[in-house]
């Protein structure tokens, strides 16, 4: 499990933060003093920090140079001054990442993924999935049965992704454009039934019949 | 000044000039001289204050004259306090000397209201940094708590945090100092981020987005072009019909121009009234239809700020049809050479 270490003074948002991140499979910890805020995210030796700017006692962007220094761990920098040269000055002090308050939760978490990817010590999220029926190649954007493989595209492998992460909840048709439009595809309606149809069918093909139910006025849930 | 003028200001002195010599030709009446001497008299006093007021005439005049010459080829007229001619005469000093105060105190009140302007945009700006912690916060609280409640509550604060952006760019569109950064930007990224931003609205009011052929570069400053495309992509949504929603956003390129078109086919606009959409406050008979609440700033906002970063603002509509606004990025052969 990836440590993200949350330096944000805004007490409430840290703590909900904190909930989000853990729901979401990660190791959340927190810092509640600023005074000796650079030796404590050193000691914390976390996988990520996410680093407000406006902290008490120094600067985000202060201590994030002094970071850099001496560490390499991703930093990404969450703040509410939403201009360029601000974001060009946190890039050049070393940050990684750059978001605004407030974000988009789901850009938050592809921007953490992302991050983590990209560096050594980050526990890479495992390509492949195992649903008990078949396995789902992430990488390859293949599903995998008993030998016999069937090739998905783009949206339908994010659709199936989707479902495989909500495994045995009932998930919205509107929940999945919702998602598949965080991956830059504004499917709309007709696009996201087409999908649907082809994405069962190819299932059907590998002997995966009704993995996929559909909730009448609810939406889809994989079993 | 003409000298007719002048003389009728100096009627006076005439006047007494004239009683005078007239006291003074009654004075001589007792003593016998020639006639020509007491004329003479008359005369050479007369002439010696005529030559007195011709001098002071024309030096009046000139000085007159090139204070009005010179705050005619000023741009900004009060300037003349700092290029005012040197008078030789009195009446000249103390008017330089007023009119030096006058402008002193003036640019003092001018720089007062400036200094105001400006701290209040500072205000405004700070403050928005502080309204954005809470409505983060509960963003996030209600994503952990997800169910309808939080989720109607979450469409309201999207509207929190638009109506507090539209804030601070109002106060940045009116800041006297360049506020903005032209980077080079793909446009992908910017049309991607402002569809984003209205991700909700969008699948909620089923509306299908076509993006096409906007792989492109531009110069421009992302954060405020994201504004100006989202309070453009707002307005389709605001404006668009019951069935058959969509909005296409595609780019072209044209000679030392890209323009982005975001076309939709909503209600239109009257013709009209497609004139006045760039008008602060104006809200058409759009803005008065049952739910839709204008306020006559985004627009005006937008081509605000797209003047300030040098990009143009066009809007075509057709009422019935949609609406298609143009925004178009100036691509100089310099930048093209890189």
């Amino acid at each position: 499990m990836s440590k993200i270490l949350i330096v944000e003074d805004d007490e409430k948002l840290r703590e909900e933060l904190k909930i989000f991140l853990e729901k979401h499979g990660y190791e959340a910890i927190i810092l509640e003093k600023f005074d000796n805020t650079i030796k404590e995210i050193l000691n914390k030796k976390a996988d990520l920090v996410l680093l407000d700017i406006n902290l008490p006692y120094m600067d985000g962007e202060y201590i994030c140079k002094e970071v850099r220094k001496i560490s390499n761990v991703p930093i990404m920098i969450i703040t509410s001054r939403d201009n360029e040269l601000d974001e060009l000055l946190s890039i050049n002090n070393g940050a990684d990442q750059y978001i605004t308050k407030p974000f988009n939760i789901q850009i938050l978490l592809a921007k953490i993924e992302r991050l983590l990817k990209r560096s050594e010590n980050g526990k890479v999220n495992q390509n492949k999935i195992d649903c008990g029926e078949f396995v789902l190649d992430i990488s390859k954007g293949i599903v995998e049965r008993e030998n016999k493989n069937i090739e998905l595209t783009k949206n339908e492998l994010k659709i199936l992704h989707f479902l495989v992460l909500n495994k045995g909840v009932i998930v919205s048709r509107n929940d999945i454009m919702d998602y598949l439009w965080d991956s830059e595809s504004f499917v709309d309606d007709n696009t996201l039934t087409v999908n649907m149809r082809r994405l069962r069918t190819k299932l059907e093909e590998i002997g995966l019949k009704d993995v996929i139910e559909t909730k009448r006025g609810l939406g889809y849930i994989l079993k | 000044m003409k000298f007719r003028n002048y003389l009728k200001d100096k009627i006076l002195y005439i006047i007494l000039l004239i009683v005078a010599i007239a006291t003074i030709e009654i004075l001589l009446i007792p003593y016998i001289m020639p006639v020509y001497i007491k004329i003479y008299v008359a005369i050479a006093i007369f002439i010696a204050f005529g030559i007195a007021f011709l001098i002071e005439y024309y030096s009046k005049k000139n000085y007159y004259q090139t204070i009005n010459s010179r705050v005619k080829e000023l741009q900004e007229e009060y300037l003349i306090t700092e290029v005012l001619p040197q008078a030789n005469f009195l009446e000249g000093k103390i008017l330089e000397e007023i009119i030096k105060d006058i402008g002193k105190s003036m640019l003092e009140n001018v720089n007062k209201y400036k200094y105001l302007q400006e701290d209040y945009k500072e205000y405004i700006e700070l403050w928005i940094h502080e309204i954005k912690i809470p409505i983060a916060t509960s963003k996030m609280i209600v994503e952990n708590n997800k169910n309808e409640v939080t989720e109607s509550i979450d469409e309201e604060l999207d509207k929190i945090e638009n109506y507090t952006e539209q804030a601070l760019f109002y106060a940045r569109s009116n800041a006297v100092e360049k506020d903005y950064l032209i980077r080079k930007i793909n446009l992908k990224e910017i049309v991607n981020a402002s569809i984003l931003k209205n991700k909700m609205q969008l699948i909620q009011n089923k509306i299908s987005i076509n993006t096409n052929s906007i792989d492109k570069i531009v110069y421009t400053d992302s954060k405020w072009c994201i504004f100006i495309l989202n309070q453009i992509i707002q307005n389709s949504i605001k404006y668009s019909k019951e069935q058959n929603k969509k909005i296409d956003i595609y780019a072209e390129e044209k000679k030392e121009k890209i323009i982005l078109k975001v076309k939709d086919n909503g209600i239109g606009i009257n013709q009209s009234e497609i004139s006045r959409v760039f008008e602060k406050g104006f809200t058409g008979s759009n803005g008065r239809i049952n739910g839709k609440k204008s306020t006559g700033i985004g627009l005006y906002l937008c081509k605000k700020l797209c003047d300030k970063l040098g990009m143009g603002l066009e809007l075509k509509s057709k009422k019935d049809v949609g609406t298609e606004v143009e925004l178009i990025f100036p691509v100089g052969s310099y930048n093209k050479l890189k």
